[in-house]
């Protein structure tokens, strides 16, 4: 992709692709003597270092201008690194810790890293909630995690951990495993004071208690509730029935695979990442295996690609099918997904009988996949083609078409491009709005630019579209699968390269070099080597990303886990106001976002 | 197989003697013990509490839908709010931050109540020995079927109902009201799954290759 485009002047500077290069370029010139370094990574993503009295002026300059005709219309990530027990930082500002905000320009399809470096005993910087939308619970996110604290910020509260929590959980010092800390336990009275820590007080939010003519009603919903999709809660201040404003909670599901990512080796974290989404399966192992394949420098075999293709576009069928039936229930159709249920469950005993498992197989590995693909694995997965096409088109009759389910669905919680690109909106959100943006086409990775399939968009942006966006792109994806079953090519399901995980065994009794290779790498995992890379791909929910440092170790310094669901519940506020409380859980079932995704 | 049919009224099968009223008494009319007749009932109407915290949930759901089909045992009402049920799933992860919702929705539930932990990371924490997962919903609630599995498949959420059933069946319970203690008396000891079914599964010398379907 971008580092294809990429090449060296003779003066031995590094050019970027277009756009990037004319806004270093621009950068350079406009802040003379402000950048203290230019990082060079593996994924040659461009990544300047500023120091925090520049950075405001600087992500401003990028936001506003337009470089080469192309804007960097998102904040894709915002996030830190602790970097004090880090060795390996050649050409990098001396810093304890280190912000990063990660843009993305969708018109000119390329990426910004800036950095700014900071010291523990000042870990302030100025706020950029009011440039962006979404930079507002990714500074909260920094905040809780650990604890930079970011000026002029509206509400600098923690957003993951319980309000109660001491310390910084991603900063080093901070104990990573659970029997390391304090036995757990919790009595009546804990309860009750932990309960009264999460009460929801609107003051904090510098919310109105009554208006002019009417006092306000805050009503909780969650964390338990059917209708918020898991562990999430929501407090709304009603007039009437009309919802003036609301205030999303999470953390309720904070796994702390980021700081999990630090432990495990980087073969072991593998099936960390699939309870990331998790109902995405192994369609979440893909960003994570081919970062760290980028870091080792691993080709992957075109049979790995088209195995890998073809799985993860059957989870995408499978998350969209909970998503569609889920979808209507909320919005009161109780039995289609009782019939979605049923493909799931075909599509699972596909799943099972090539990786053994259904929801969480883990089955990517690090150069390759776990096996090579079961004899007679064809029958089942043609089978699904022939059948679900004529169920797909049942369930637009039954669902789409549906004139109750439209009047819910219509016109209810829409949003603009502009809007999308404000708050970090990525997949079906995004293309309902009428942008065909899609990573598969844009950014091909495995091997995506070898199928044919069309990028469904909409055109209004609101809860009915984003449904319709995704029926359709479950045909794309039969259309995908199809293309993987007539041409799936022969050869090996893992690379020869020694870094691949678990090492290929054949050789590994012929001589010594391969044994020792094997047995350091079964034993202690790989080492990679020390760079840093970002890798995303178009997930089930949206663009997921895995930014990961490494030290040169068996395991990761840091992981970063970018996902759409965190930057998609940030919006439901902004697209609900005025609206009733009936329209808020179509709202909520029209995101399709999972609370793993969301907390991590 | 060598098979034959012939017409029912030849059936060689032992006939019960007697009258009509004999008969109908027969049909009609069952001698339980009012405990017994009480467990039996309960055993068979487990209303679940619609709860679930992360990816089990999605398999329990599973569980209701048609190819698993949960109403054949009685426990597919579920209920939106604890006040209604009397079984609790703990379907997923118990998050530091959830587990005063979790307890207090527990004290919620009605009595009598049951517990079942669904899945690794309810049963211990799992996968996740992390600073803000609870090393096993038992460190607060007590729990009367461990459901194993990462996610645990809908068959084996089954198996756990039914062995709760099975519980459920063989204890006596006071008919009234009571306070603090339950008086719960166990009528037969519970045997455990692995000895049942040990000595079968260690006989299995044929397994199934990975590599074909």
């Amino acid at each position: 992709m971008l580092a294809a485009e990429q090449s060296k002047e003779d003066t031995g500077r590094v050019v970027y692709s277009g756009p990037a290069n004319a806004a270093v370029e621009f950068l350079k010139k406009e802040f003379v003597g402000d950048v203290l370094a230019e990082q060079a990574n593996c994924d040659r993503i461009p990544t300047l270092w500023f120091d925090r009295a520049k950075v405001k002026a600087v992500l401003n300059c990028l936001r506003e201008n337009s470089f080469a005709g192309s804007r960097f219309e998102m904040l894709f990530d915002l996030t830190a690194i602790d970097e004090r027990a880090r060795v390996h930082r050649d050409g990098q500002p001396s810093s304890e810790f280190t912000v990063m905000y990660h843009l993305m320009s969708f018109s000119g399809n390329c990426d910004m890293r800036i950095k700014v470096p900071l010291f523990d005993a000042d870990l302030v910087l100025p706020t950029v909630s009011d440039l962006w939308s979404n930079a507002n619970w990714y500074e909260r996110e920094v905040w809780d995690m650990f604890g930079i604290r970011f000026d002029g910020h509206p509400n600098l509260y923690r957003l993951v951990l319980p309000p109660t929590w001491e310390g910084h959980a991603l900063r080093k010092e901070h104990p990573a495993r659970a029997t390391e800390m304090e036995p757990f336990s919790l009595n009546d009275v804990q309860t009750d004071a932990e309960q009264e820590a999460l009460k929801f007080k609107p003051e904090e939010w510098g919310m109105q208690k009554k208006s002019e003519d009417s006092e306000f009603m805050f009503l909780n919903l969650g964390p338990n509730h059917p209708s918020v999709h898991g562990a999430f809660r929501i407090a709304v201040q009603l007039d009437g029935e009309i919802l003036v404003d609301a205030v999303p909670d999470i953390g309720y599901h904070h796994r702390g695979a980021e700081k999990m990512g630090e432990r495990q080796s980087w073969h072991t974290f593998i099936p960390y990442t699939d309870r990331i989404d998790y109902l995405g399966g192994v369609m979440n192992n893909l960003p994570y295996v081919m970062a760290v394949e980028k870091m080792a420098g691993i080709q992957v075999p075109e049979r790995v690609k088209v195995i890998r293709v073809m799985l993860s576009e059957m989870f995408r069928i499978c998350s969209h099918l909970l998503f569609y039936g889920t979808f209507a229930q909320d919005v009161g159709q109780l039995s289609p997904i009782f019939y979605m249920f049923v493909e799931r469950e075909r599509i699972f005993n596909i799943i099972e009988s090539i990786c053994g498992a259904r929801m969480h197989p883990g089955w990517f590995r690090i150069g390759g996949v776990a096996q090579d693909l079961p004899a007679g694995w064809e029958k089942r997965i043609r089978e699904l083609l022939d059948f679900m096409p004529a169920r797909l088109d049942e369930y637009d009759s039954m669902v789409l078409n549906n004139g109750i389910l439209k009047r819910r669905t219509q016109g209810i919680g829409s949003y603009t491009t502009e809007e999308a690109f404000d708050w970090g909106i990525t997949g079906a959100g995004l293309r309902a709005t009428g942008y065909e943006w899609d990573y598969r086409k844009q950014r091909p990775y495995s091997g995506y630019e070898n199928f044919e399939f069309d990028i469904p968009i909409a055109e209004n942006g609101d809860c009915y579209d984003r449904c319709a966006v995704r029926v359709e792109e479950m045909r794309q994806s039969l259309r995908i699968i199809k293309q993987c079953v007539d041409n799936m090519p022969a050869g090996d399901y893992k690379s020869s390269h020694p870094l691949t995980t678990p090492p290929r065994k054949e050789k590994s009794m012929k001589d010594i070099e391969t044994l020792i290779n094997h047995f350091l790498s079964v034993s202690w995992g790989p080492v990679i080597p020390p760079t840093e890379v970002s890798m995303a791909i178009e997930a089930t929910k949206g663009i997921n990303g895995y930014y990961l440092v490494s030290d040169g170790n068996t395991t990761s310094y840091r992981t970063r886990i970018r996902t759409p669901s965190f930057a998609h519940l940030q919006m439901i506020p902004a697209i609900s106001r005025g609206f009733m409380v009936s329209d808020l859980i179509a709202i909520i079932a029209s995101i399709d976002f999972v609370m793993a995704d969301v907390d991590r | 197989m060598k098979w034959s049919l012939e017409s029912a009224e030849k059936s060689s099968a032992p006939q019960r003697g007697g009258n009509d009223a004999d008969e109908f008494i027969r049909n009609n009319v069952m001698m339980v013990t009012l405990e017994d007749m009480v467990a039996w009932g309960r055993k068979n109407s487990i209303w679940p509490f619609n709860f679930g915290l992360s990816c089990c949930y999605v398999e329990m759901a599973t569980a209701f839908t048609s190819r698993h089909d949960l109403a054949r045992f009685g426990a597919e009402v579920i209920r939106g709010t604890p006040r209604q049920a009397d079984m609790i799933v703990i379907a997923g992860t118990v998050f530091r931050k959830m587990a005063p919702v979790v307890k207090q929705l527990y004290d919620q539930l009605l009595e009598p109540k049951w517990v079942i932990s669904m899945g690794s990371c309810a049963n211990s924490g799992g996968m996740y020995d992390i600073y803000s997962v609870v090393q096993g919903v038992d460190k607060f609630l007590p729990v009367d079927v461990y459901v194993s599995g990462c996610p645990p498949r809908p068959e084996a959420l089954l198996q756990g109902l039914l062995l709760l059933q099975e519980q459920i069946g063989k204890q006596r319970r006071p008919l009234s009201w009571v306070i603090n203690e339950q008086g719960i008396i166990q009528r037969e000891k519970d045997e455990v799954q692995r000895v049942v079914r040990g000595p079968e599964r260690i006989a299995a010398t044929e397994l199934r290759s990975p590599d074909e379907i």
